[in-house]
């Protein structure tokens, strides 16, 4: 499925749920935030949360700053 | 007169043991550190805990899509008794400082955010207007918003009316360690301010940050001081010891300054004279 994932071009092999694709991405288990189409997907609801074609997917994580 | 004295939302309890008080929250030590900068993790959680922070800063980035990047901030999730407060940096306007925030508070679960705007690289200076036009709706929102902004006691007026939870005034630009160039506006912000006065950003030397608490600020944040210094434990220790200094002695009251002449305080030497002569 084709997604557009930090503004790139993606072809998910697991779309079926966020969880699946953070699993694929090999971000599985870190603290990530995920917007999918602007909109904050809550932790709770990753995995059964599911993707479209063309969806847009951004994820953020925290890193050091003042 | 010290700032105790005046009603900031402090209760009894409160002034004996010499906590502060922001967005409800309770708080002893006042000293913040940023996490930027750091050589490594394990440097920064060290310098986290020599300073005794409690309100560690943190920020925002997109995951690369390729993830190797080293995960700095596992290990301060594992620290007690720290609030983890998100900035806004990156953010060129409100809009974008608006959506930060949001973000920040989903990673972080707590409301606090840094709203930190500052569109020129060049100086890294907080863009007035954005910051409050952000401030005002984050503050609507339930966030405990902390701006970081110019020392202009005007703006500090307008930021407390729209519902900040405090002051965060720059001391000087972002990483420049010209320390409290923004003193004499510092204390016009003082004078007014009903919430509490973090001094932010700037700060080189611990003396600086015992300076900014013994004026009257209620914390200062720090970051390159401590990340960038020789060694950023130590420096973090003394940094958290300086804030002690500064905040005992505005307590304690400062004496007053003479007028220019000078204030013996010993008896003159008229008695080496021989008496009769």
């Amino acid at each position: 499925m084709k997604l557009i994932v930090n503004g790139a071009a993606y072809e998910a092999k697991r779309p079926e749920s966020v969880t699946a694709l953070l699993e694929e991405m090999g971000i599985g288990g870190r603290p990530v935030v995920v917007v999918l189409n602007d909109e904050v997907v809550p932790a709770s609801s990753r995995s059964t949360c599911g993707l479209r074609e063309g969806d847009c997917v951004d994820l953020f994580r925290l890193v050091g700053g003042g | 007169m010290t700032r105790e004295s005046e009603e900031k939302g402090m209760d009894r309890q409160d002034k004996a043991q010499d906590e502060w008080v922001v967005g409800g929250h309770r708080f002893s030590s006042r000293l913040l550190m940023g996490t930027g900068k750091f050589q490594d993790a394990e440097t920064m959680v060290g310098a986290i805990m020599a300073s005794g922070a409690q309100i560690v800063t943190v920020a925002l980035r997109r995951v690369g899509r390729i993830v190797q990047e080293d995960d700095m901030l596992g290990p301060l999730g594992e620290l007690k008794g720290i609030t983890l407060m998100p900035n806004t940096s990156g953010a060129r306007n409100a809009s974008e400082a608006i959506r930060a925030a949001r973000l920040g508070r989903e990673l972080c679960g707590s409301p606090f955010v840094k709203v930190e705007i500052h569109p020129n690289p060049h100086h890294l200076m907080p863009d007035p207007i954005e910051t409050f036009e952000a401030a005002r709706i984050l503050a609507a929102e339930g966030f405990v918003v902390m701006p970081y902004m110019p020392a202009d006691p005007v703006l500090a007026k307008r930021l407390e009316d729209v519902g900040c939870a405090s002051l965060m005034p720059l001391g000087s630009a972002i990483g420049s360690g010209r320390g409290l160039a923004t003193a004499e506006m510092l204390r016009l912000i003082l004078r007014d301010a009903r919430i509490p006065v973090i001094v932010d950003a700037g700060l080189r030397s611990p003396s600086e940050a015992a300076a900014a608490l013994e004026m009257g600020c209620d914390a200062v944040l720090v970051n390159s001081a401590v990340a960038a210094s020789g060694d950023p434990i130590a420096m973090a220790a003394a940094f958290a010891q300086a804030v002690g200094a500064g905040r005992n002695a505005h307590r304690a009251g400062l004496m007053p300054q003479g007028g220019g002449t000078a204030l013996a305080t010993s008896p003159l030497t008229a008695f080496l004279s021989v008496e009769g002569q």
